[in-house]
């Protein structure tokens, strides 16, 4: 069970809203800290899109370079950053 | 972002691998191809989407045709861009993409020199032959087999086509559609006049 890599659910199963934090709990002492909070902004993004930011990070925000490293076309990386931009501007408002 | 597309989804898109002065390269060179091909048979364009034998058959009015073909659209794609994208958006993939995109034109234009097709534009430039080409019955059989080969190639272009936009100018939904239809038939009635007032 330990091995198997549990994703972090970002929508409700039920009704599909946008799940929130509400308890936290350290595993070295097992304090418990709850309350209602919201995911951060980047969690809330999806496994590929949280993937690429940190290429973009690690290829120093160069499109060319990931371009070139992901094998695709650059109007395809800028696309799929445009649109991650686009859904950050809607979780931020 | 995944990027291990499968080969179809390459060959429906393209553009998800290549854009940008490669394609523009590769592009160009399909069309060389093309207007050498159209040369050697006597093809011409007479806008995006019609083609056939033509009064005036110098060299330059191929490579007016070829060029008119590819540019009037890209022109119309790339004014659409600016206009409907929150992209910035590359002149240099926009027609780049599109270049590429016009290279199952050549295949076309192969199918275009084939004999039956030959003898067929020869024989329609003179309405006077209707007759004579309707009795021909192989000769029509053989032309209609030429012209239906053609149609999975001019449909992969127009694909080829919507995917030049779709990646070119991040354009999707009603966008996408609006500068798609105007830039092919928009393209297509301004290339026709565009070739008429040149050659």
């Amino acid at each position: 069970m330990e091995n198997v890599e549990r994703k972090l659910p970002l929508e409700c199963p039920s009704c599909q809203s946008r799940l929130r934090v509400q308890k936290m709990h350290c595993a070295e002492c097992g304090t418990e800290v709850s309350g209602d909070y919201q995911l951060p902004l980047l969690a809330r993004l999806s496994d590929n899109e949280q993937k690429f930011i940190i290429e973009f990070v690690k290829s120093s925000g160069s499109l060319k370079d990931m371009a070139k490293s992901m094998g695709v076309s650059y109007p395809t990386v800028r696309n799929y950053l445009d649109d991650i931009i686009e859904k950050l501007n809607e979780y931020g408002q | 972002m995944d990027n291990k597309k499968s080969r179809f989804e390459i060959a429906v898109n393209p553009f998800i691998r290549i854009a940008g002065g490669k394609a523009l390269a590769i592009g160009l060179a399909g069309m060389l191809l093309s207007a050498i091909v159209a040369i050697s048979g006597d093809v011409h364009y007479h806008g995006l989407l019609h083609y056939g034998p033509a009064v005036n058959n110098a060299w330059w009015t191929h490579a007016v045709e070829v060029l008119a073909v590819w540019l009037v659209p890209a022109v119309l794609f790339y004014l659409g861009g600016r206009l409907r994208s929150k992209s910035q958006i590359r002149a240099v993939d926009v027609f780049g993409t599109v270049a590429f995109a016009q290279i199952p034109l050549l295949v076309v234009n192969l199918l275009m020199i084939t004999p039956p097709m030959q003898q067929m534009a020869e024989l329609a430039i003179d309405a006077n032959n209707i007759g004579q080409l309707l009795a021909d019955h192989q000769l029509l059989v053989m032309s209609t087999l030429m012209t239906l080969l053609q149609i999975p190639f001019v449909v992969l272009m127009l694909l080829w086509m919507v995917m030049a936009v779709k990646v070119s100018c991040n354009l999707k939904s009603w966008a996408l559609v609006v500068v798609y239809a105007v830039g092919i038939i928009g393209g297509d009635i301004l290339s026709r006049i565009v070739i008429s007032y040149i050659v």
